[in-house]
């Protein structure tokens, strides 16, 4: 990090060596913050890693002393076997489907909640806008059973319908946009109606590109928390090869054993596709939107 | 503001666009068709519960229990036992494979079912799940469920006891393990037939035995033995404790399995098995005992505390963070393969008072598995026909060798698999002895009501009060033992 | 929303009061027809189950959870009247007040640091969102592996800059900080994201024209940072309060509830009277309890807080 050149552009424009010191001590701080944050996953691939005997000893190790691939081979390996009991790849692929699918719903359905929330005036608006918040706030408990009967009588148990329309509606999204949606300038949609222009089109012209990085927030947020479920893929499938990632996990973590490697091993598995994810999507969610930001 | 478009940037969406339209056409669930009927129409099948003429179904004896294949297909013949059926259960990571091992083994073995294993989770999930699809139709042909479940499998009214099968075929159960068919049992009656089998005994390190100038062949077999042993264990630097002499989980079956070996029932009406519980009783001196027990040993910074969660308190030992502890015989080969490269495994009976009378003994621990009612006659007694074949003699025996749970069946032992497995891991030989040793009565039976998963977790809560010195053992235990009362009972109302 | 109402107000004046009552029909009409979509999927997936909740509620259950017996609002009456049932709801509120405002401060903190132009930026940018593509289930299972008793390297760690961890998992107060902990930085990755997103919606004249004015550091943050962010603030708050409120699986991974009852929040405390208990009518009231205290919630932040919120 010390051989880093200087940037182009230091915050605050000046130059000299008092913005080069500013500058470092700006890394070292960013440096510092980001090995905290990340330290615990750093900690799961550093185990992943690891040998069995090494990761039982006293005191713990931090950096696996004879790096081995075993933890990974054994969890392919068990994927790749005929009739696999822990078919991780089809798991992925599923996971990634559905994920994919809910992400699509979502954005449809919240885009145009949020909107009618942010731009519309209506009788009964705000009891209509906690209703969407009061989704958000019931407990998983009080739905599931329902639900599962619902998706049964759908014919929709071991089906990507199953695990995904339940959820392609988001309290959780319509807010999140619509604080979005109310931060755009309000002369633009009323420029815009008195122009006549449809208010559907507002919504795909201006609206919609202009809340990018909001859309790419929910985009990703949704995609991971669906990823990330468990009970409910568990409940409405039974076919391994329907399954989901995280019902991998707990299939790696059995009772019977502490084989922290070889879960660590299946953490690094699935966490890495939704890493992938962020890294990609990472400068789209948080680009913003004036001119000052984007020229840089 | 700039409108600017930034089309390159525009990947995330457009992919989930494209992303989107693939998701929505159907699942293609692979080759298997969604919903399997029995091959066979249900009217041609004879209701399981009362086959058509018993007396012609040969007497199981007659088959080799030591041709599984031969066992299974002899009746499937007669019966129409055929189609595909859903068997769910709970073991992952390498038991889970040697379920899939013994399943393909059972479909090969004939042609007329097909078994299709599904696994569904943790025990709790499982059950949450059980009850869930009974709900709705929706529930399995088989299914695993924890020891404890017993009395919620029998009030669902939704199972058929494997007794009813056993006695429309007059098999001959006497080769298999009584002690293990007992805890199944009620009414004389089996209702899930054992699938693993476990119990608890001592696991130590001899070689901090030795170090410590114990006899390594010697484990300590009281209480008061455990104590002292530990003292001498113990390794401290200042006032820090580098070494434990003892730990053990703070984990509601280890608290039941002390009152068994101390001679007490946990439940009133003979460990509900006489008749249904109404009170538990385990608060009396003999669980007073145990508790003080415990938490002199934490007092004395002899015996480490590492919490409620089994793989924390295995991972502690692993670590030779302390050097004797109580688990499952379910971890033994865990054990002995991280023991490599550190202090040779040992392994005791299971500790008891030193004033325990005989009648006490160690409840075994496990799961079995289950027939449901709700599926068609024929698809029960294709569930039946691959619990048989699970229980014969070789299956048994691999099932241990792929395991290290207890083979059901005693005929099992003399199987090569069988014999090599104890010759590789002798330590396993302690946990036969063990559970042969056990006299058979209520005690040992273990205990049967409907709040027992509640009651599992209070009495933890009432550990945990007094090895943090919360509560005296006595309040602890009294509290604990009202509130279970309370909620059998409300269980009870709930069944009526 | 206030910019709206003022707008519609004002053509509203314009108009004859006797078409107000059809316009609001239209209106409303309107209204509902971009909100048909998910109002469909709300009422098949969340509110007609949450009917059968209250049914259910209203009974004493079979082992399999079929109403077996009336019980009119026994279980509310229960649940009034129990300690334990207290005690839970104490530890909920106080799980909340551990993670919601350090998860939203430090992220915020996080936000303000990558909020520059330098090289490189990206990658701590990346860094610091990370935890967002953690589930919890893997982050407790991290998290497990690092506070485990025995061996535990986050004592570890802290030992080697001379701190005496205590028992994270097994000591009754620390295990509410444990799971609080794990709580915060999954919950880290999301809030670091949406609050730079913010933070990069300021248009930088603002902060120019302040300088000219002689603003500078902490008077910038507090007179031009805070106000243009309060609505992604406003956001997060009511978000990671509704989401702390329904913590469940860190609490299953890690504590399982205890020790005694340290980390029993209330809907672990659901779950177990639900799928474990076989007690689902006792269960469907503690859930609407919870249900009802978090609108309660939700409802005051808005009515309190949302008024000083500054949308542009």
């Amino acid at each position: 990090m010390s051989a880093m050149p200087a940037p182009r552009s230091a915050e605050l424009g000046g130059a000299g060596p008092t913005s080069l010191v500013r500058t470092l001590g700006l890394y070292v701080l960013l440096a510092v913050a980001a090995l905290a944050v990340a330290f615990p996953l750093l900690i799961a691939f550093s185990y992943s890693f690891m040998a069995e005997s090494q990761i039982a000893s006293f005191p713990p190790p931090i950096l696996p002393t004879r790096p081995t691939l075993a933890n990974f081979q054994e969890v392919v390996e068990r994927a790749l076997r005929p009739n696999s009991p822990l078919p991780i790849f089809h798991y992925l692929l599923n996971s990634f489907v559905v994920s994919t699918a809910v992400v699509a719903g979502q954005l449809v359905t919240a885009s145009l909640a949020a909107y009618a929330f942010a731009f519309f005036a209506f009788p009964g608006k705000n009891l209509l806008f906690l209703v969407f918040l009061a989704t958000l706030m019931v407990p998983w408990e009080a739905t599931i059973v329902p639900n599962y009967i619902t998706v049964r009588d759908l014919n929709w148990l071991d089906t990507y319908q199953g695990l995904a329309v339940p959820f392609m509606a988001t309290g959780f999204g319509t807010f999140l946009l619509r604080q979005s949606f109310l931060q755009l300038p309000g002369e633009l949609y009323d420029a815009a109606v008195v122009d006549g222009a449809g208010k559907f089109r507002f919504l795909w012209q201006i609206v919609l590109p202009l809340s990018r990085p909001a859309l790419g927030t929910l985009a990703v947020y949704s995609f991971l928390a669906t990823w990330n479920q468990y009970f409910w893929p568990l409940l409405v499938t039974n076919q391994p090869l329907m399954r989901t990632v995280q019902v991998g996990i707990v299939q790696l973590k059995f009772e019977e054993s502490t084989r922290w490697g070889l879960v660590m091993a299946g953490v690094v598995i699935v966490v890495l596709p939704t890493i992938i994810l962020l890294v990609l999507g990472q400068r789209q969610l948080v680009r913003g939107l004036t001119a000052g930001a984007i020229k840089g | 503001m700039t409108l600017q478009s930034m089309p390159r940037r525009r990947f995330l969406l457009t992919a989930l666009a494209t992303m989107a339209a693939a998701a929505c056409s159907p699942a293609q669930p692979p080759a298997a068709p969604p919903k399997t009927e029995p091959a066979k129409p249900a009217a041609e099948v004879k209701p399981t519960t009362a086959p058509a003429k018993p007396a012609e179904s040969k007497p199981a004896a007659d088959a080799k229990p030591s041709d599984p294949a031969k066992a299974a297909a002899a009746p499937a013949q007669k019966t129409a036992a055929a189609g595909k059926i859903t068997f769910w259960h709970a073991m992952s990571g390498v038991n889970g494979e040697a379920v899939n091992k013994m399943v393909e083994g059972f479909n090969k073995s004939q042609g007329d079912i097909a078994v299709e294993p599904s696994f569904q989770g943790t025990y709790d999930d499982a059950l949450a799940k059980l009850k869930t699809a009974l709900a709705s139709n929706a529930a399995p042909a088989l299914i695993q469920v924890y020891d404890i479940g017993i009395r919620f499998m029998v009030d669902s009214g939704e199972i058929v006891p494997m007794q009813e099968f056993i006695d429309a075929e007059k098999l001959d159960m006497s080769d298999f393990e009584q002690n293990v068919l007992a805890y199944y049992k009620l009414d004389d009656k089996l209702y899930g037939m054992p699938f693993n089998t476990s119990s608890s005994i001592l696991y130590y390190d001899k070689d901090a035995f030795k170090a410590a100038g114990l006899d390594s062949n010697k484990p300590p077999r009281t209480f008061d033995e455990v104590s002292e042993y530990a003292q001498k264990l113990t390794k401290k630097s200042g006032n820090e404790v580098q070494q434990y002499g003892f730990h053990q989980a703070i984990y509601g079956w280890l608290f039941e399995q002390y009152m068994a070996v101390s001679g007490e029932l946990y439940v009133d009406q003979g460990n509900g098995r006489d008749a249904r519980a109404t009170r538990a009783v385990y608060n009396n001196d003999r669980g007073k005992a145990i508790l003080d027990w415990w938490k002199a040993g934490v007092d004395g910074g002899y015996f480490g505390n590492f919490g409620r969660v089994t793989n924390d308190n295995a991972a502690a030992f692993d670590a030779r963070r302390s050097v004797m502890y109580c688990e499952s015989t379910a971890r033994m080969r865990g054990h002995i393969n991280a023991s490599e490269g550190k202090g040779e495994l040992g392994t005791g009976f299971y500790p008891r008072p030193a004033d325990a009378p005989a009648e006490g003994g160690n409840i075994i621990g496990g799961a079995s598995v289950y027939a449901l009612k709700s599926r068609s006659a024929g698809e029960q007694q294709a569930a039946w026909e691959f619990v048989k074949y699970s229980t014969s003699a070789p299956v048994q025996a691999q099932w241990q060798a792929d395991t290290g749970y207890y083979p059901v069946r005693k005929a099992a032992y003399n199987e090569p698999v069988a014999k090599e497995w104890i010759a590789k891991y002798p330590q396993f030989s302690t946990a036969v002895d063990q559970i042969r040793a056990v006299p058979l009565n209520r005690i040992t039976q273990g205990a049967v009501f409907g709040a027992f998963p509640q009651a599992r977790q209070r009495i933890e809560q009432a550990i945990e009060e007094v090895l943090l010195g919360q509560s005296s053992s006595q309040d602890a235990l009294n509290r604990a033992a009202e509130e279970i009362t309370t909620a059998i009972d409300r269980y009870n109302r709930s069944t009526r | 929303m206030a910019r709206v109402q003022t707008a519609a107000a004002g053509r509203l004046d314009a108009r004859a009061r006797g078409r107000k009552r059809a316009r609001a029909v239209r209106d409303l009409g309107e209204g509902l027809l971009y909100l048909a979509p998910s109002l469909f999927l709300f009422a098949v997936f969340v509110f007609i189950p949450l009917g059968r909740t209250v049914y259910l509620s209203l009974f004493y259950t079979s082992p399999i959870g079929a109403p077996r017996e009336f019980a009119g609002f026994d279980h509310y009456v229960d649940l009034v009247t129990n300690p334990a049932f207290r005690r839970s709801l104490g530890t909920t509120f106080l799980f909340v007040l551990y993670t919601v405002p350090g998860s939203i401060v430090i992220a915020l903190g996080l936000a303000v640091l990558a909020n520059r132009r330098l090289r490189g930026i990206n990658v701590f940018r990346t860094l610091f969102s990370s935890t967002i593509a953690v589930s919890l289930a893997v982050a407790a299972t991290i998290w497990a592996l690092m506070l485990n008793p025995s061996i535990g390297l986050f004592n570890y760690v802290l030992s080697l800059v001379g701190v005496r961890g205590p028992a994270w998992l097994t000591d009754p107060t620390a295990a509410l900080i444990s799971v609080s902990l794990v709580t915060i930085w999954a919950a880290l990755g999301f809030n670091t994201i949406v609050l730079l997103a913010g933070l990069q919606g300021i248009p930088e004249e603002l902060y120019e024209s302040a300088k000219i004015d002689g603003a500078a550091g902490l008077g910038i943050f507090r007179n031009i940072t805070l106000p243009m962010l309060s609505p992604s603030l406003f956001f997060l708050l009511v978000v990671n309060v509704i989401q702390v409120f329904q913590a469940f699986t860190q609490v299953h991974a890690l504590t399982r509830g205890g020790p005694v009852e340290a980390t029993n929040v209330l809907v672990y405390s659901i779950y177990l009277d639900a799928f474990v208990n076989f007690q689902f009518g006792y269960a469907s009231a503690q859930a609407l309890v919870l249900f009802a205290v978090i609108l309660t919630l939700t409802l005051v932040q808005f009515r309190v807080i949302e008024r000083r919120v500054h949308y542009q």
